[in-house]
């Protein structure tokens, strides 16, 4: 694991790389870091089922494991999940030098739904700038900051108290589930976390996801 | 006996990866005195399994100092509504570029690793072939240790047949079955 950064921004600071500056100071070259802004509901646990997710973790370039075994790093104290339910993998897309991200699923016995689609065991798909995604009645939105540092990256955790997901179980999707995502701007620092509500229909982009719900949000 | 026989589960094919490796100063440096050649290992099907210097974290290593901490990474995965297994190779070394067949794969990038393939690192090179299995649960490794080199000047990539009369050319656009001729024509 790295160590901690200052506050107020997600850096990593590598006194290896400097840069000259014309007055003759050299200045430590900070990378910030990809950020994960995750969201969780639990519909019957409620908080209670996170009580061991830290607000922060960071986390090196190797695959991050969920699920309720010793072994993972986002341990979830739910009965009905997997010991190592899914994990995500840092990778770089050929040509890129931002990390993207790769779900997998590792249970044998559950599923994990990703914006829709049912992975079962070992099928793995690419995350984009924003996801829904569902295993084992857990509700995770992830929203991916993309930033430099290839060393490590950092998730940011927010407990939901309703509902994230419109369709937390794999059905056939409807048109405007598959509305293309923009790109948001490098990750240049901490923000305030938007609170993720609940859909009360069909977003016309997924900015709308991202948009305070004042009072939380409505259950369907 | 015959009755446990009988009566036993029946026993699921296991994908295999089988890796034919060389590397020009094998013998002299000990850099392969890590790996069990000929050994089928099993392996569980989730496992990432990483080659490399670091016997800590690696689960195949080499004895070699050119060899990055952690230079590459293989695991299993299964492609959407496919029951095949598939593997898939990832470069774990910032120093050091992948090769994979004529593909080239910087740090973090991965691939498909192709049924059969060479997978080249500085002056590593590895065979890389897949049969498939059905189990889900497991998959096996084999090293197997070669003595001369894999590339083109022995017999990778694999050359066209070639043809009992005339040269094999590269350019050829002969056809392998013969052709009709009038025999004004000779």
């Amino acid at each position: 694991m790295c160590p901690d950064n200052k506050p107020g921004s997600e850096r990593q600071t590598q006194d290896s790389l400097v840069a000259g500056f014309p007055s003759g100071r050299l200045w430590p070259m900070e990378k910030p870091f990809t950020v994960l802004r995750v969201s969780l509901y639990h519909p019957t646990l409620g908080p209670a089922a996170f009580t061991s997710i830290p607000p922060r973790l960071q986390h090196d370039i190797n695959p991050l494991l969920i699920g309720r075994g010793q072994g993972a790093h986002l341990r979830l104290q739910l009965p009905n999940l997997s010991r190592r339910h899914l994990s995500l993998e840092p990778y770089l897309e050929a040509g890129s030098t931002l990390l993207a991200f790769c779900l997998k699923s590792l249970s044998r016995k559950g599923c994990v739904c990703v914006n829709g689609l049912k992975l079962t065991y070992l099928e793995q798909v690419p995350l984009s700038t924003v996801n829904k995604i569902s295993f084992s009645n857990v509700q995770m939105v992830v929203h991916l900051e993309k930033g430099t540092s290839l060393e490590a990256f950092v998730c940011h955790f927010h407990l939901s108290p309703s509902p994230l997901i419109y369709r937390p179980e794999a059905e056939e999707t409807d048109d405007w589930e598959s509305i293309p995502q923009e790109q948001p701007p490098l990750g240049s620092g901490e923000q305030t976390p938007g609170h993720v509500g609940f859909l009360h229909g069909p977003p016309q982009t997924w900015d709308s996801l991202l948009q305070p719900s004042p009072g939380g949000g409505t259950e369907i | 006996i015959m009755t446990s026989f009988e009566d036993a589960d029946t026993e699921e094919t296991v994908t295999c990866l089988r890796m034919t490796v060389y590397h020009p100063g094998q013998l002299e440096s000990g850099i392969f005195q890590s790996i069990r050649f000929y050994n089928r290992e099993k392996l569980s099907s989730s496992e990432v399994v990483k080659f490399g210097r670091n016997s800590n974290v690696c689960h195949y290593t080499f004895q070699d100092k050119q060899v990055s901490r952690v230079q590459f990474s293989l695991q299993l995965f299964k492609k959407l509504n496919s029951p095949v297994l598939s593997f898939e190779i990832k470069n774990m070394s910032k120093k050091i570029d992948l090769m994979v067949d004529s593909s080239k794969l910087g740090y973090l990038n991965k691939m498909d690793l192709p049924y059969k393939c060479m997978v080249r690192f500085g002056e590593y090179q590895f065979l890389m072939e897949k049969e498939e299995g059905e189990s889900l649960e497991v998959f096996e490794t084999q090293f197997i240790f070669s003595p001369i080199s894999l590339l083109q000047e022995n017999n990778w990539p694999p050359h066209r047949p070639i043809p009992e009369y005339g040269s094999y050319s590269s350019c050829s656009t002969q056809s392998s079955s013969p052709t009709e001729m009038d025999e004004n024509e000779s």
